[in-house]
């Protein structure tokens, strides 16, 4: 777990291909312990720490309903590796959470400023609006829709 | 919602915290988190449905104790200046501590042992969901990713919150989880509303939905249900048959 993540560059799509919509999609996200709101920036460079949400990088938030933490015995919250097909018993509590962010008016900044890939930087924060140890994913993609 | 709509909430929340066995306001709480079994269906495609039937079965038990009691919607899209809306925020209501204000949490639903009662930590105001915010949304034609955008921002108010509704763990104990979940309904029902083709997939309609005796398909149709989601009501006796 991390309060704050930034990636490798995302391609961004080819300036001269327009699309109506574009969407950055976290799959894999954590949702075991607390709640936080994961804010999101997308820039070349990548945002120094203290960034917020008045960043020019500042693309949206996705938030998180946390569990809160295991409240049974050892192994309870392990979420299992393999299913059976036929295991007809809902999925595990804490299989991980997708989001998807709106970012369309952000990359299209982003191509008008001849930007060829951008790095997705997620920093986590708490309800109390301190960073926290909380953030896990697996995944970021950019998703344009024409 | 008028006066009486509330009053009659309040009774009915009152007299469904007085009973201690499987009908009472402690054992609903306790289905959405502790005691374990935490029953919830949070992060998964089953998020929207879930809380329609628990919605449902909640109200049904509420109206056992006050014939016609219905849950209200909160909509935080509107009123920021007013924070937690009024009826939720004052300690007493007609002349008596206000069962909207908080809750009591039964000794097996607590992260904290000696947390006996909910609590809340609401953030400013004007960072509550916009309406531009919820409009985006509602635009989605694709029922999941519909679903999966309206959960980030169900999340963000609970969050907003803050105190017992911020962990999934204890959320349903505070009174105003249910209004807060009414909302998520009906922006779920206004959906269904503008995009009459567009559905839940087809192969997740038979899915039980525990554990409640409801599948996903039994929660498609409102008014199946016998509820909607009307701006106001009125209504007026006809001549009769008689």
């Amino acid at each position: 777990m991390v309060e704050r993540f930034t990636s490798k560059p995302i391609e961004l799509p080819p300036a001269d291909r327009p699309f109506e919509r574009a969407d950055l999609i976290f799959y894999g996200l954590d949702h075991s312990g607390a709640s936080f709101e994961g804010q999101v920036f997308l820039d070349p460079r990548g945002v120094g720490r203290d960034a917020g949400t008045a960043h020019r990088a500042y693309v949206g938030s996705f938030f998180i309903f946390g569990h809160g933490g295991c409240f049974g015995d050892i192994g309870h919250c392990d979420v299992p590796q393999e299913r059976d097909p036929f295991d007809r018993r809902p999925p595990h509590q804490l299989e991980p959470a997708v989001r998807i962010l709106t970012v369309t008016e952000a990359v299209q900044r982003l191509l008008e400023r001849e930007a060829q890939a951008a790095k997705v930087t997620v920093i986590a924060r708490t309800p109390a609006k301190e960073p926290a140890d909380v953030l896990a994913f697996e995944t970021v993609r950019l998703a344009t829709y024409a | 919602m008028t006066a009486r709509q509330l009053s009659d909430l309040r009774k009915a929340v009152t007299a469904a915290q007085a009973i201690g066995d499987d009908r009472g306001y402690q054992r609903w709480a306790g289905i959405h988190g502790l005691p374990l079994p935490i029953s919830c269906t949070h992060h998964s495609e089953l998020f929207l449905p879930w809380h329609r039937a628990y919605l449902y079965l909640f109200e049904k038990a509420l109206q056992e104790r006050v014939p016609g009691v219905t849950l209200p919607w909160w909509d935080w899209t509107s009123g920021h200046e007013e924070s937690i809306p009024g009826p939720y925020a004052r300690r007493r209501a007609e002349g008596r501590r206000n069962p909207l204000f908080d809750s009591p949490i039964q000794p097996s639903g607590r992260i904290n042992p000696r947390q006996s009662r909910t609590t809340r930590a609401p953030g400013a105001p004007g960072i509550l969901p916009s309406p531009a915010t919820v409009e985006a949304i509602l635009d989605n034609r694709d029922f999941l990713t519909f679903q999966t955008q309206l959960e980030s921002i169900h999340d963000g108010v609970h969050v907003w919150v803050g105190g017992t509704m911020e962990s999934i763990a204890t959320a349903a104990y505070d009174p105003i989880f249910w209004a807060h979940h009414c909302m998520i309904d009906r922006l779920w029902y206004l959906w269904q509303l503008r995009h009459p083709g567009a559905g839940v997939p087809a192969r997740l309609l038979d899915r039980a939905l525990a554990p409640f005796p409801m599948t996903v398909r039994e929660t498609i149709d409102v008014t199946g249900l016998g509820y909607d989601y009307a701006a106001s009501t009125a209504a007026a006796k006809g001549p009769g048959h008689g």
